[in-house]
């Protein structure tokens, strides 16, 4: 559920006190980017109420990372695709930031799904399971005395 | 390093808040010694000291917090706590409060990393469940805190609601409660607010009775069956037979 209470911030005149939010509720996601970036830039998805500064200040007060330059964009979300009903179905819209980081850091987006090899614990249903296909592709293998050539031939 | 493991797994869902800080801060991470932070950030529990195979650019312990423990990448399954409940946040402090809501809010930028890579990556997120853990507990401590702000605002100025408001009449002739909104200037020069009416038109008067009529219409007909029920029960049920 998205923005269910619609946050009221006071209303700014000039020579007000800068606004100060204390327990924010904006959430930034890390994304891998679509195109090639810079090697210090990094690629956010925000919410659409985010600005620049309140970017900046995010990193560096919450995570402590030091901000160079922040860029956004909106990402218009498609209203094209159609459902079963054939109505359109819009994709939200999300705002994007391109944050390059200061002090010359870089950062690469890691591989946060490697593949890993699946040890099963002994005597669960999982491990008879694999132990049972591992056997008949055994059986199926044909003999390897026979070096290779197809049973057809010989004896 | 293991209590950092731990530390980790356990900050943002597990019911040892308490030990958990007491052990970050008995954690001395050097560079934030040399760092001219906030208060709120130099008693804020420092991120944990890994030792990874890693690229070693000095940023990545900032961003490295957007990930899960490099152990967890490629599980199927994470495990993790249960959400906080509200009865366990009262006991807590504001400060305390004020720093589990940016655990939480990390975790939940986490998550969302964890997520949207999953969906790019067309593989299935480990534990999707913990998402909703963290809304929910993030739901409770806005909770607690809005309680603690309305019991000393009550306290304090007699004021039951922190936002003004009144009863007001609007154009289909019920009564709502209208909450005010913030404007710059006042409501006789705001030409916006003025098309907005709170009376009811003449011609909506018969409409507010119907519905009235229907509303003690409907509430005699739910007394009267209510009425008619016990009457039978007290037939089938008479006095005398409970004595017996």
């Amino acid at each position: 559920m998205a923005n269910v209470k619609r946050i009221l911030f006071p209303l700014y005149q000039f020579g007000n006190p800068q606004l100060r939010i204390f327990r924010p509720t904006f959430n930034m996601t890390l994304v891998r980017p679509g195109k090639e970036q810079p090697p210090d830039t990094v690629q956010f998805r925000i919410p659409l109420e985010m600005t620049k500064f309140d970017v900046r200040n995010y990193m560096e007060k919450i995570y402590s990372v030091p901000v160079a330059a922040v860029r956004t964009r909106i990402q218009f979300g498609t209203n094209k695709k159609k459902n079963h009903l054939n109505q359109r179905v819009k994709r939200p819209d999300y705002k994007v930031a391109y944050v390059q980081l200061a002090q010359q850091q870089t950062f690469q987006f890691p591989d946060i799904f490697p593949e890993k090899e699946k040890q099963h614990e002994e005597g669960s249903a999982e491990e008879m399971q694999e132990k049972f296909m591992e056997d008949e592709r055994q059986r199926q293998k044909p003999d390897p005395r026979r070096g290779g050539v197809n049973e057809w031939f010989g004896l | 390093m293991a209590a950092a493991v731990t530390c980790r797994l356990t900050t943002a869902l597990c019911k040892q808040f308490q030990r958990v800080v007491t052990v970050s801060s008995s954690l001395t991470h050097p560079q934030y010694a040399t760092r001219t932070l906030s208060k709120f950030h130099s008693c804020w529990q420092s991120p944990p000291v890994y030792s990874r195979a890693l690229h070693t650019s000095c940023v990545r312990k900032g961003l490295e917090e957007f990930f899960d423990l490099p152990e967890n990448w490629g599980e199927s399954t994470v495990k993790s706590g249960a959400p906080w409940t509200a009865k366990q946040l009262r006991t807590k402090s504001n400060e305390d409060l004020h720093k589990l809501w940016y655990v939480l809010l990390k975790e939940k930028n986490m998550l969302l990393t964890i997520e949207q890579e999953a969906k790019r990556q067309r593989v299935q997120m480990p534990s999707p469940e913990r998402i909703k853990k963290v809304e929910r507990s993030m739901k409770r401590l806005d909770t607690i805190v809005n309680e603690r702000e309305d019991f000393l605002r009550l306290l304090q100025t007699g004021q039951e609601k922190s936002r003004p408001g009144s009863w007001r009449k609007n154009v289909f002739g019920k009564t709502i409660w209208h909450k005010f909104r913030e404007y710059p200037i006042p409501w006789h020069l705001n030409t916006r607010y003025k098309r907005k009416r709170f009376y009811e038109p003449l011609h909506v008067a018969p409409f507010t009775r119907l519905s009235l009529e229907n509303y003690l219409k409907n509430k005699m007909r739910k007394t009267r069956r209510e009425r008619g029920n016990q009457k039978k029960l007290a037939e089938m049920f008479p006095k005398k037979t409970a004595h017996a």
